[in-house]
């Protein structure tokens, strides 16, 4: 059955009302948004930013181009991009959650970037742009977030122009037993009590630990992409396939 | 991954000696938003350059279109201390060079121009004794870029003296054409002005 006819949807391991998961999402976001950055460093221990620095390589982001960075939240990708668009190009830091957007403002204010960045709050499964307008988007830990995939997918491949590109960078399925057992270890035990500590909410992280199990695996998530429309998709794996990079472009 | 970890680390280190020498950036701006990938051929890695205007981007793992693209293995980069080579090299196809040899002059231009004063930036972290002996080491690391700097400026002569046996891109073709509009501009106005003077 195709994921946008069913009445209930997956909220990490718990199953919820389609209509209900958005705003779940929403609350966790808003309760970790003030800590985003910190966790997300304690977390991978600093893994994240070389698995972004990855995706920035794969993106093709040159000077002057239009790229969306969805589910952007506080803008480590934004960030990067504003510098190698430049003065011609311009970034979209999109994402449902206010909260989120106002730590990445902030962030990349102080930053001292500001003139090609605009801050966009928007539902990746109904993207505000025109057809084939944006050069490049990326999501990176978003998409299983989000309730409708495939609308998702199918949005963004509207809003890309011909030669654009998706890339997709997100948690993944690792074939390695004993690195899963001991992530499995990682994600249940220590790190909803980390999230517990340090943000003193370990709801949310248990969350997100039962979320990344329920993403699609790599091959799932390729041919969902060559559903919505995508060409010459691909994948890499990182850190063993906890972490994977899809690719895939429009023509 | 651990590729990622060295490249990032790097990155730093030439963003550190941006903000430590301000001249490194002037020398820089012609250069903004130019991508230069070097593909060292034993380990088929591609890393890419670029200057954004507000710090350097180094990725490994680089698979996109370059401004100026060299591909040769340790061996041969390393060869490149004698400009005389290089042709041979290309011709032998041990070193490709696609796009723009500006690009790749520039960067090894202002690379071989930095000047930080080392010794005390380092003394600060190293005492004294440390930093000579570390200075001593950059001082070869140093003197061996300038040398590929010198290369790498002879390299436009010499591809147009060889014979052509080394096809000339597009992008080259199309420099080399607007040099010559100017020039002919130019020569234009200066005799203009000659006969301005003579008319006198
Ligand atoms: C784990 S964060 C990732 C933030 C950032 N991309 C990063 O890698 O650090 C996930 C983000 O997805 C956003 N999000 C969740 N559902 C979304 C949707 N349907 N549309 C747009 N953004 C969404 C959340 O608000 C949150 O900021």
């Amino acid at each position: 059955m195709k994921e946008s006819q069913q009445k209930t949807t997956d909220f990490g391991y718990k199953t919820v009302a389609r209509e209900e998961k958005a705003s779940m999402v929403a609350d966790v976001f808003h309760s970790v948004a003030a800590k985003y950055d910190i966790m997300n460093d304690l977390m991978s221990f600093g893994i994240h930013r070389l698995w972004k620095r990855q995706a920035i390589a794969c993106s093709g982001v040159r000077k002057g181009h239009r790229v969306l960075d969805l589910a952007g939240g506080t803008g480590d990708l934004t960030a990067k991009f504003s510098q190698l668009v430049g003065d011609t190009g311009q970034v979209i830091l999109g994402d449902i959650n206010d909260s989120m957007l106002k730590v990445g403002r902030d962030k990349l204010r102080d930053l001292g970037l500001v003139s090609n960045i605009e801050y966009v709050q928007m539902n990746a499964e109904a993207l505000p742009f025109p057809d084939n307008s944006i050069d490049v988007i990326t999501i990176a830990f978003g998409l299983r977030n989000v309730t409708d995939k495939d609308a998702a997918l199918r949005s963004m491949y509207r809003i890309l122009k011909p030669g654009g590109r998706l890339l997709i960078l997100e948690f993944s399925k690792t074939d390695s037993e004993a690195l899963s057992k001991i992530y499995d270890f990682y994600s249940f035990n220590l790190l909803p009590t980390m999230g517990k500590l340090v943000a003193n909410d370990s709801e949310s992280y248990r969350y997100l630990a039962e979320s990344i199990r329920m993403h699609p695996d790599q091959e799932t998530l390729k041919s969902m992409m060559e559903d919505a429309g995508f060409e010459q998709t691909s994948y890499q794996n990182m850190t063993g396939g906890i972490v994977a990079l899809h690719r895939g472009f429009k023509y | 991954m651990l590729n990622t970890l060295l490249v990032a680390a790097a990155e730093r280190l030439l963003n550190t000696a941006l903000e430590l020498d301000p001249s490194f950036a002037t020398s820089l701006e012609k250069l903004q938003h130019q991508v230069l990938a070097v593909e060292i051929r034993d380990w088929q890695q591609t890393f890419a350059l670029t200057y954004t205007g507000k710090s350097f981007m180094l990725f490994n793992n680089y698979q996109e279109q370059a401004d100026c693209h060299i591909s040769a293995s340790i061996a041969t980069l390393s060869e490149l201390k004698d400009p005389s080579v290089l042709t041979r090299l290309i011709r032998q196809e041990a070193l490709d060079l696609h796009g723009n040899l500006n690009v790749a002059q520039a960067y090894s231009q202002s690379f071989s121009n930095l000047d930080i004063d080392w010794p005390e930036q380092l003394s600060r972290y190293l005492g004294d004794a440390g930093a000579q002996q570390l200075m001593q080491h950059c001082q070869s690391v140093k003197s061996r870029s300038q040398q590929l700097s010198k290369v790498l400026k002879s390299t436009a002569t010499e591809l147009l003296q060889d014979e052509l046996k080394v096809t000339i891109h597009p992008l080259e073709m199309a420099q080399f054409k607007a040099h010559t509009r100017e020039l002919k501009q130019r020569t234009a106005q200066l005799e203009q002005r000659i006969n301005q003077l003579l008319a006198r």
